[in-house]
């Protein structure tokens, strides 16, 4: 859920934007980082870790802790928590490992 | 590109020393990986003090807004969304835009990197809608979005009841606190009391023994002294302390020292603040956990210890500005943090080990 009006800071959610989670749109704000726009819409697992396969999520929220990494415009491994949303962005979660052989002109 | 000083991290430290250093005719440059200046002032909404007898007292997003204002005055040069990501040979940084890597060349570098929040482990502690209390309060006052509606707060530190209370006053319902030791942490025992007034249990000697959900935490069993409960929440915030952020002063070189009361190791450092690399100073948390009003006065010492070796300021006047800084240091900091800084001083005329770290 967004806060729409803050106790001490009031209304300050003021550009709506659409963001879209494996291909489903998704309502946030600009100045919202990615992975606050994903919980505030009830997404809180952002990944799986590559062992484990445990669900990862928002941790640190500060850009220490990397357990908030989701592909995002087309690019893996990038940290939802310290990237803010814009129009349109496509936003998937990392569920293994990114193909790091992949040809960088494929795209 | 070439600068004068180059600051890493554009939190409080970084601030208070780009005004001590950019104020003397300096050009002065601020490199940090957020898109705002202000550090982690951004999402306080708490009111800060004690803090230097320069400022009044204030929340920490109104003291981020001040500072930011004040360096708009002068030749500051921001890089933000940057980071820096090593050294060349020649002692120049590193910088990334995270597409293109560029190197900055600085006469001095003060490094302000700050602190990170640690964990409290316990079975399932990585289970999404886990967080750290200071993730809890970014969400609520940066991002504007509830991190969840049931929740319980593991750590009953000043920062964790303050914490507890933002997360209260947005609607969150905070279902315990949970404390390992025998009572409450906080200094300010008042928020303790109006916790425990609004209805918050304080589970003392208790834990968490496990938490549980699918793909995100939903329940926990919490060890009481004499029974085990299990409470339904969706948020679990934890206060595992905080430890300083010190990649960059590896990779400087610096030689460190162990000091308890400032968080562990942390580079040696003299009372300018400089640490063994002569052309590297040091500020805030980096330099030692610590409250705001200390975090501001480290980062002015080092920007007058800079600007002094710059030439931009008489010798004479910044040794006596220094002393004035560090008396104010010792009136607002902890008194056992305080002694630990002089210690670690003490470390620095007399190193114990030099070169202690295998690389
Ligand atoms: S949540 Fe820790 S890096 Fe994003």
């Amino acid at each position: 859920m967004h806060i729409e009006k803050h106790p001490v800071l009031g209304r300050q959610l003021h550009k709506p934007v659409t963001i879209y989670f494996n291909d489903q749109p998704y309502q946030a704000y600009t100045q919202q980082s990615v992975a606050a726009a994903l919980m505030a819409n009830g997404i809180k697992k952002l990944g799986v870790t590559r062992k484990l396969v445990q669900s990862r999520g928002l941790f640190c929220s500060r850009g220490r802790c990397c357990s908030c990494y989701m592909t995002i415009e087309g690019e893996d491994h990038v940290r939802s928590c310290m990237t803010e949303v814009e129009d349109g962005m496509r936003i998937y979660p990392n569920m293994d490992d990114p193909e790091v052989r992949r040809d960088i002109d494929e795209d | 590109m070439k600068t004068d000083v180059l600051i890493i991290g554009g939190g409080p430290a970084g601030l208070s020393t780009a005004i001590e250093t950019a104020s003397r005719g300096l050009d002065v440059t601020i490199v940090d990986e957020a898109s705002k200046l202000g550090g982690q002032l951004n999402q306080q909404t708490q009111a800060l003090r004690p803090l230097p007898s320069l400022y009044e007292s204030m929340r920490g997003f109104e003291l981020a807004n001040k500072l930011i204002e004040q360096i708009k005055d002068y030749n500051v040069r921001q890089l933000l969304n940057h980071r820096v990501v090593g050294f060349y040979a020649d002692g120049s940084a590193g910088i990334t835009d995270e597409e293109n890597v560029f190197p900055v060349n600085a006469k001095k570098i003060i490094v302000a990197s700050g602190a990170a929040e640690k964990a409290v482990a316990f079975p399932k502690w990585t289970l999404p809608g886990i967080m750290t209390i200071g993730a809890a309060q970014t969400l609520i006052n940066r991002d504007f979005v509830m991190p969840g509606r049931e929740a319980v707060i593991v750590g009953s530190s000043d920062f964790a009841m303050e914490t507890a209370i933002q997360l209260m006053d947005v609607g969150i319902r905070v279902k315990a606190i949970i404390e390992k030791q025998s009572g409450a942490l906080a200094k300010e025992q008042e928020k303790v009391r109006e916790l425990s007034r609004s209805g918050i249990p304080f589970y003392f000697n208790s834990f968490i023994k496990e938490a549980r959900g699918n793909g995100q935490v939903e329940q926990i069993d919490v060890a009481l002294p004499d029974d085990v409960i299990t409470l339904n929440v969706d948020l679990v915030c934890m206060d595992g302390g905080r430890a300083p952020i010190l990649d960059v002063l590896y990779q400087l070189g610096c030689s460190f020292g162990f000091q308890e009361e400032l968080g562990g190791w942390i580079p040696q450092y003299n009372n300018r603040f400089q640490t063994d690399r002569e052309d590297v100073f040091i500020a805030g948390n980096a330099a030692g956990i610590s409250t705001h009003g200390p975090l501001l006065l480290t980062g002015m010492i080092a920007g007058i210890s800079a600007s002094e070796e710059l030439q931009a300021i008489s010798a004479l006047e910044a040794h006596e500005i220094r002393e004035a800084l560090w008396k104010e240091l010792e009136l607002l900091e902890d008194k056992e943090m305080h002694s630990g800084r002089v210690k670690h001083l003490e470390k620095f005329a007399n190193p114990v080990l030099k070169d202690q770290f295998i690389y």
